[in-house]
């Protein structure tokens, strides 16, 4: 733009609006226009009301309770020992999932990324728990596969003679892990396959011909090549695990052991508490740490960047 | 065959591209003009989960599709319909059948039924009462919320109703639960059913174990009881251990009171004082309570409560449960395996004379009901002596009924001749529930036995009592626990 109004000083700005590169630019604006107005109206309004919320204290359960209180609803979370908790559970919880299931998914892509018989129906297997709906897959496991008197798990552990464990209740945040890098992998799994199958076979045939093993080859060639892969899954995963409620409500009941973020903040608002002005200031206090910690781990996973440009 | 390089160089941009249509990574890496824009919006996807628990007070979020649909038949059929909110068990299963044939039939009066899970049900009759908002003509709530809803104004005072309606006959209501329904002198609810708890054990397995357990049992008679009755496939005792001020809340409460203990100190002005949690006799109650779980209780007890006991009891997996009266009808209904195979005994004590507690699901008119009349018609015949008679026709016949509500109900001759070992305790188990000195100390807030009558117990003992539920379940120590939830409890004291 800067360009255009060197160039023409004299311009009328009747002209400028219709300057070639205006024009251009309003071609690709225009038509996201609702979607962004979408947007701003279903998550800016109600953050900028959150914020406003965040500043009173209103408990619902006092009628009259109403009233300014400026930021000391901002002291509470740093004196919180259970807020804390919840915040390292988060951590937990993003992380192993994570990292548990970039692992299994790579093992299972390199499994499918060479042609047998029956690859098809595998693949389509192994993509279903992706499918299902988070609350459904929180009940299947925890009646199904945990409970320590039905469950199928248990039903195992017993007939390999060791004592029934209650899962969920004992091990509350390894059940949580456990169902979510069940519901995960496939995730991963998709996008590592994607970058297999994208992996040039001439390379790996020069590898062999200058006879590289398959682990030199796996950790030289492949795993470089997978490394944007991953990433983008790691990237893609924490978003969405960040957020985990589901899992965290249905399968261990919000135990305090697995309490993340989310659950806790509901906690405080209609979940029970029915501290608005309270539980606002912790949604905005993670908010702003989301997005510090967001823009860090962008900065840090260069090559998605490079690409991106 | 690979696609070329230069291909696969695309591809890879496109998956990248993904990423940023989604628009949720897009601030840090787009360089052009409306990165601005751009950062706000990943800022705001990033944070979805917290808009959605924040976005709430607003009470922009769309209501379940049930509820929709039945509020919109409410408008559409002018007047001539309401909506109900009750809690789904089996009880108000019974009502839903019953309602178009008899009471549709006999008023012209449509009624919706939005049945939701005990949780839920809160969460929603709270949102909707508080704001005044004309969701539900007739919300189901408890003893907990009635008086505390009343004195916030969110109800309607039912008294002068239910007072000139003599066929409805108010005086017949046990008076223990009119009382706890109401604040003030006004009553703001009328009870459907009404529970007391109290000890349910196998007769059999008693005699066979050589124990004799006393119409009004201690604790500590019901420990070694437990102790005796106990075998390999069978616990001693069944007590709750699942999270939640209505579920281990309710037991351990009872428990606590009766040994002394309390939640918190009572200031001169009734406002909370002090929290009690990790000392006296709430620390002994749950040492106690815990003790007795390890030693004779059942398996996972950290995610059993009511249905879960019931379910073992009923496969002969426990000798002995502490638990609600309404459970006696189930145990001993016609297709139960265990039916008069069963005694009852009076709440075990400690150091005070009684320590059932009471609850009751109750009927309650929001403040914002435009429809009163139709409302009160559908509350007054659900609570009336005729709907009890009505509900004996059903499958499950006279043992089946809602309990608990009226005097009249333990003089039905049918009533006692099909429930002859525990309709007569039941009763005595709600006239002798100590609801207003249900402990040794004076309780803040308005009067409760497993519940402290303040807005603040509901969150408090929700959040404490997972806490002590990890402790059952063995991942932290009692005293970690009691702590943590002394911790939680001190949050509100004045």
């Amino acid at each position: 733009m800067n360009a255009v109004t060197t160039a023409a000083p004299s311009e009328s700005p009747e002209q400028r609006r219709f300057s070639p590169l205006r024009r251009k630019q309003w071609s690709r604006r225009l038509p996201l226009l609702p979607a962004l107005s979408f947007t701003i109206v279903v998550t800016q309004l109600p953050f900028l009301v959150t914020i406003w919320y965040s500043l009173h204290r209103w408990d619902f359960l006092k009628p009259g309770s109403f009233s300014w209180t400026g930021f000391e609803n901002y002291t509470k979370p740093l004196s919180d020992q259970f807020f804390r908790a919840a915040v390292w559970h988060t951590v937990l919880i993003t992380v192993g999932t994570v990292v548990i299931a970039c692992t299994l998914g790579t093992v299972l892509a390199l499994l499918l990324d060479k042609p047998f018989f029956g690859q098809g129906f595998i693949r389509t297997l192994l993509i279903t728990p992706f499918l299902i709906m988070p609350v459904a897959a929180s009940l299947i496991w925890r009646h199904g596969f945990l409970d320590a008197t039905y469950g199928f798990l248990n039903w195992i552990v017993s007939s390999l003679g060791f004592g029934r464990t209650a899962f969920t209740s004992k091990f509350p945040l390894f059940s949580v892990i456990l169902v979510l890098v069940w519901q995960w992998t496939p995730f991963m799994m998709l996008i590592i396959l994607a970058g297999l199958q994208s992996q040039t076979a001439d390379v790996l045939e020069a590898a062999r011909v200058d006879g590289a093993s398959s682990l030199q080859m796996f950790r030289s060639l492949t795993l470089p090549h997978l490394r944007s892969y991953l990433e983008l899954g790691a990237l893609l995963g924490s978003i969405y695990l960040v957020q985990t409620f589901d899992t965290v409500d249905q399968l261990v009941g919000g135990a305090p052991d697995a309490r993340n973020v989310p659950y806790y903040i509901y906690q405080r608002s209609i979940g029970g508490g029915w501290k608005f002005g309270q539980a606002s200031a912790y949604g905005v206090v993670v908010v702003v740490a989301t997005i510090v910690i967001a823009n860090l781990a962008l900065r840090l996973i260069s090559t998605l960047l490079e690409d991106a440009k | 065959m690979k696609p070329p390089k230069h291909v696969t160089q695309k591809r890879r941009r496109a998956a990248v591209g993904v990423v940023l249509a989604l628009g949720l990574i897009a601030s840090a890496c787009s360089k052009d003009s409306s990165s601005d824009t751009t950062a706000t919006e990943a800022a705001a996807e990033a944070t979805e989960a917290v808009a959605e628990a924040t976005e709430a007070p607003a009470a922009t979020e769309a209501p379940a599709a049930d509820t929709v649909a039945a509020t919109e038949a409410a408008v559409a059929a002018d007047g001539g319909s309401i909506t109900v909110a009750i809690v789904d068990n089996p009880t108000m299963k019974d009502i839903q059948t019953l309602t178009p044939d008899n009471f549709t039939k006999q008023t012209g009066i449509k009624v919706n039924y939005v049945s939701l899970n005990e949780q839920t049900l809160r969460e929603q009759v709270t949102k909707s009462v508080g704001s005044g908002a004309a969701q539900y003509d007739v919300v189901m709530i408890g003893p907990y919320e009635a008086p505390q809803f009343g004195a916030n104004g969110w109800l309607q005072d039912l008294t002068a109703q239910a007072t000139a309606d003599t066929a409805y006959d108010v005086a017949d209501i046990i008076p223990a639960v009119k009382g706890a329904l109401s604040n003030d002198g006004k009553m703001f609810a009328v009870p459907f059913y009404a529970e007391s708890s109290f000890l349910m054990y196998r007769k059999d397995i008693a005699d066979a174990a050589g124990v004799k357990i006393p119409d009004a049992p201690t604790w500590d008679e019901v420990a070694a009881a437990a102790k005796k009755m106990k075998t390999a496939d069978m616990a001693g005792i069944c007590l709750r251990g699942k999270p939640g001020w209505g579920d281990l809340g309710a037991s351990l409460g009872t428990v606590v009171n009766t040994f002394g203990g309390t939640w918190w100190e009572a200031n001169a002005d009734g406002s909370i004082g002090k929290a009690q949690v990790n000392t006296g006799g709430f620390k002994e109650a749950f040492n106690f309570y815990t003790q007795l779980l390890k030693d004779a209780g059942e398996p996972d007890a950290a995610n059993a409560s009511f249905n879960e006991c019931l379910t073992l009891m009923k496969d002969s997996k426990a000798a002995m449960w502490y638990d609600a009266t309404v459970a006696a009808g189930i145990l001993e209904s016609a297709d139960s395996p265990i039916k008069g195979k069963l005694a009852y005994a009076l709440a075990p004590t400690k150091v005070t004379k009684a320590s059932g507690w009471l609850w009751s699901w109750a009927l309650a008119m929001p403040a914002g009901t435009k429809n009163t009349d139709a409302a009160w018609k559908f509350m007054s015949w659900a609570t009336s002596k005729d709907y009890i008679k009505l509900a004996a026709t059903l499958p499950g016949g006279w043992a089946g009924i809602p309990p608990g509500s009226r005097t009249s109900t333990y003089s039905i001759p049918e009533y006692l001749a099909a429930a002859p070992s525990f309709a007569p305790r039941t009763l005595a188990a709600m006239l002798a529930a100590p609801i207003d000195n249900p402990g040794t100390t004076k309780r803040p807030g308005l009067p409760g036995v497993q519940y402290v009558g303040v807005p603040e117990f509901a969150d408090i003992g929700t959040r404490c009592t997972a806490e002590l539920s990890a402790a059952i379940a063995g991942n932290q120590s009692n005293d970690e626990a009691l702590d943590k939830c002394q911790a939680i409890a001190s949050e509100v004291s004045k």
